[in-house]
């Protein structure tokens, strides 16, 4: 099996004034494609630093991250954008949809942002948007505005708009923060569908277990390492 | 359109009137200035192409468009006559004062008519010349436009109430004339005059006239020019006019930069999340700065439409109250153009970097 991302020792210090917070203290991870890991840990461990950083929105004080082939630490600001935009596909507890847009100008402006063209092209990956927002009963929801959906909905949105140009990872932070525990399920097991359907390799930070028992695979951190490392709960 | 720059401008519609209305604004400030002054040189140029005299001779600095100076002892109009090649000498005071309705210039001229009629052939359409102190006499437009005539009367030098005599055509310098002796009561410069209009006779070269009177020991020290030079010559007559819009071109490009640059700076504010997620999503710095960049220049273009727009009708308004011309010219609507449009994509250049530098994770987090 391909391994998609390479983690090792991994450190992050935080400046705040002159005091030094080390929120990551030597983090290794290694992931296969088509794994499914959920992140637990108490709140201010290091889970979203290190889905951050994973992710190329942080760099690391210290170690080494390679994803896909390509090594990120060693990474210029514009090229972890740029390799973000190649490989990586996030979704946040706040689904952090384009406001002013449809459900489909979500996906299309995100196809167009991987297309890389400033504008113009791009959304000409139409067969892609439809199958996965069918898998993703999204359909007659297409044109309708963020405001316009719950959250459920909007979660999957979000969850479309991640993985429609098939990222090499989708990094989510807590993505059933925000829902009940109704839409909570909906939206896990579309996760667990695409992970299925479409062998998506996927990180979710969670604090519920329920849904961490969804995933093939479970790690435990604690104050910026992980302490459970690699065993995992085979559910 | 399904477009993240169409759907914000949409989004705020307040706020996209309020900045289109900056950006309209510095153009409209352009174009009814140079509008203005171009309609002005045009009529002065127009009224004063009606001038029959070849000559014009004045005191240095006596003949500027706005000095109002009565400098010139009236006498040298018999010296004037004295020279050979000369028809006619026709003293003449002229009063630029500030516009009784609030703006531009207006002038009135002391002259004695029959002199003055039959040299630039002038004719009354209506009444008769002005003779006592407190009569004048108007040209047809000004009859038109401030919808008067004779038995009429108009307010000069500060409220003093002039009775309306006679309609003269065709324009020619002032619109409102006076007799010579009464604009001397009123100035208290008896003997005195602006300048003095010379005819030549037929069939002689002025140039040659001119050459004579500078070279006349009883004239020395004057200022002798030809009517056609000083018409050209008019829009450099205002001082410091071209200063002036250029300034005025300036602060408008600073108006539309400023209120444009805010605009976009409180929308980057407000969307801020919205831009982290663009970079979570892997756009570029240039990618986000080209979203901002185009939302600008869509507000820049529609506020440069409502400025044109807005600078006709005003023109149109302002002619029709205060007889103002607005004559409006391809080369400064092109600057205006220039301004609205590029005053606005320079302002949003601030915001729209800021917001492409923006760290990721924090914009994120905002609220
Ligand atoms: N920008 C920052 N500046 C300084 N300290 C930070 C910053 N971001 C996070 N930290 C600190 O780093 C540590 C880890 O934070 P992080 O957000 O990764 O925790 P977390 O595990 O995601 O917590 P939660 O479950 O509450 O989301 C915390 O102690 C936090 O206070
Ligand atoms: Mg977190």
């Amino acid at each position: 099996m391909k391994t998609i991302l390479q983690a090792e020792n991994v450190e992050k210090v935080y400046r705040v004034g002159s005091v030094d917070v080390a929120a990551l203290r030597g983090v290794s991870l290694d992931l296969e494609e088509g794994e499914f890991l959920a992140i637990m840990g108490p709140s201010g461990c290091g889970k979203s630093t290190l889905l951050h950083l994973l992710g190329g929105l942080l760099t690391p004080s210290g170690g080494r991250i390679v994803l896909d082939g390509e090594d990120m630490t060693a990474a210029s600001d514009a090229k972890r954008t740029d390799i973000r935009r190649r490989k990586i596909g996030f979704v946040f507890q706040r689904f952090n949809l384009f406001p002013t847009l449809t459900a489909e100008g979500n996906l299309r402006l995100a196809e167009r942002i991987h297309a890389g063209g400033a504008g113009g092209a791009g959304g000409n990956n139409s067969e892609r948007r439809r199958e996965v927002l069918s898998l993703l009963k999204l359909e007659d929801k297409m044109h309708h505005k963020p405001l316009e959906l719950s959250g459920g909905e909007q979660q999957r949105v979000a969850l479309a708009r991640a993985i429609v140009n098939r990222p090499a990872i989708i990094l989510a932070d807590e993505p059933t923060g925000n829902l009940d525990s109704e839409n909570s399920a909906i939206v896990l097991n579309m996760f667990q569908e695409m992970n299925y359907r479409f062998n998506q390799t996927i990180i979710m930070i969670t604090h519920n277990p329920e849904a961490a028992a969804m995933c093939r695979r479970i790690v435990q951190m604690r104050d910026g390492q992980i302490v459970a490392p690699n065993t995992g709960l085979q559910v | 359109m399904e477009s993240l720059v169409a759907n914000n401008i949409r989004q705020r519609p307040l706020r996209a009137l309020v900045s289109i209305a900056g950006v309209a604004l510095g153009v409209c400030l352009v174009m009814l200035f140079t509008g203005l002054s171009r309609g002005m040189s045009n009529d002065l140029q127009r009224r004063s192409s009606n001038l029959r005299a070849e000559i014009i001779f004045t005191r240095p600095g006596g003949m500027e468009l706005t000095t109002s100076t009565a400098n010139l002892s009236t006498k040298y109009a018999d010296e004037l006559l004295k020279v050979e090649g000369v028809a006619q000498a026709v003293p003449i005071i002229r009063y630029v004062f500030q516009g009784g309705r609030g703006f531009g210039f207006e002038q009135v001229e002391g002259v004695d008519w029959d002199a003055f009629a039959a040299m630039n052939e002038m004719r009354l359409v209506d009444g008769r010349a002005p003779s006592a102190v407190d009569e004048i006499v108007i040209d047809e437009t000004k009859a038109r436009n401030g919808n008067t005539g004779v038995g009429g009367s108009l307010a000069l030098f500060g409220g003093k109430p002039y009775r309306i005599v006679g309609v003269y055509a065709p324009e020619s310098g002032a619109r409102v004339k006076m007799s010579l002796a009464a604009m001397q009561d009123a100035l208290e410069a008896p003997g005195k005059c602006s300048y003095i209009l010379v005819k030549t006779r037929d069939g002689i070269d002025p140039l040659a006239v001119v050459r004579r009177i500078e070279s006349q020991p009883s004239t020395q020290g004057n200022k002798i020019q030809l009517t056609r030079d000083i018409i050209t010559n008019i829009e450099k007559t205002i001082p410091y006019l071209g200063v002036f819009l250029r300034a005025l071109v300036g602060l408008s490009a600073v108006v539309s930069g400023l209120v444009v640059m805010l605009a976009m700076y409180t929308t980057i504010t407000e969307r801020t999340r919205e831009i982290g997620m663009l970079k979570a999503l892997g756009a570029s710095r240039g990618y986000i700065v080209s979203v901002i960049e185009r939302e600008a220049f869509v507000i820049s273009l529609l506020g440069l439409v409502a400025g044109f727009a807005v600078s006709f009708v005003a023109g149109y308004l302002i002619n029709r109250a205060y007889g103002l011309l607005f004559e409006y010219g391809w080369r400064w609507a092109l600057v205006a153009a220039a301004i609205g449009v590029g005053g606005g994509v320079l302002g949003a250049l601030y915001p729209a970097v800021r917001a492409a530098n923006l760290d990721p994770v924090n914009a994120l987090a905002h609220e």
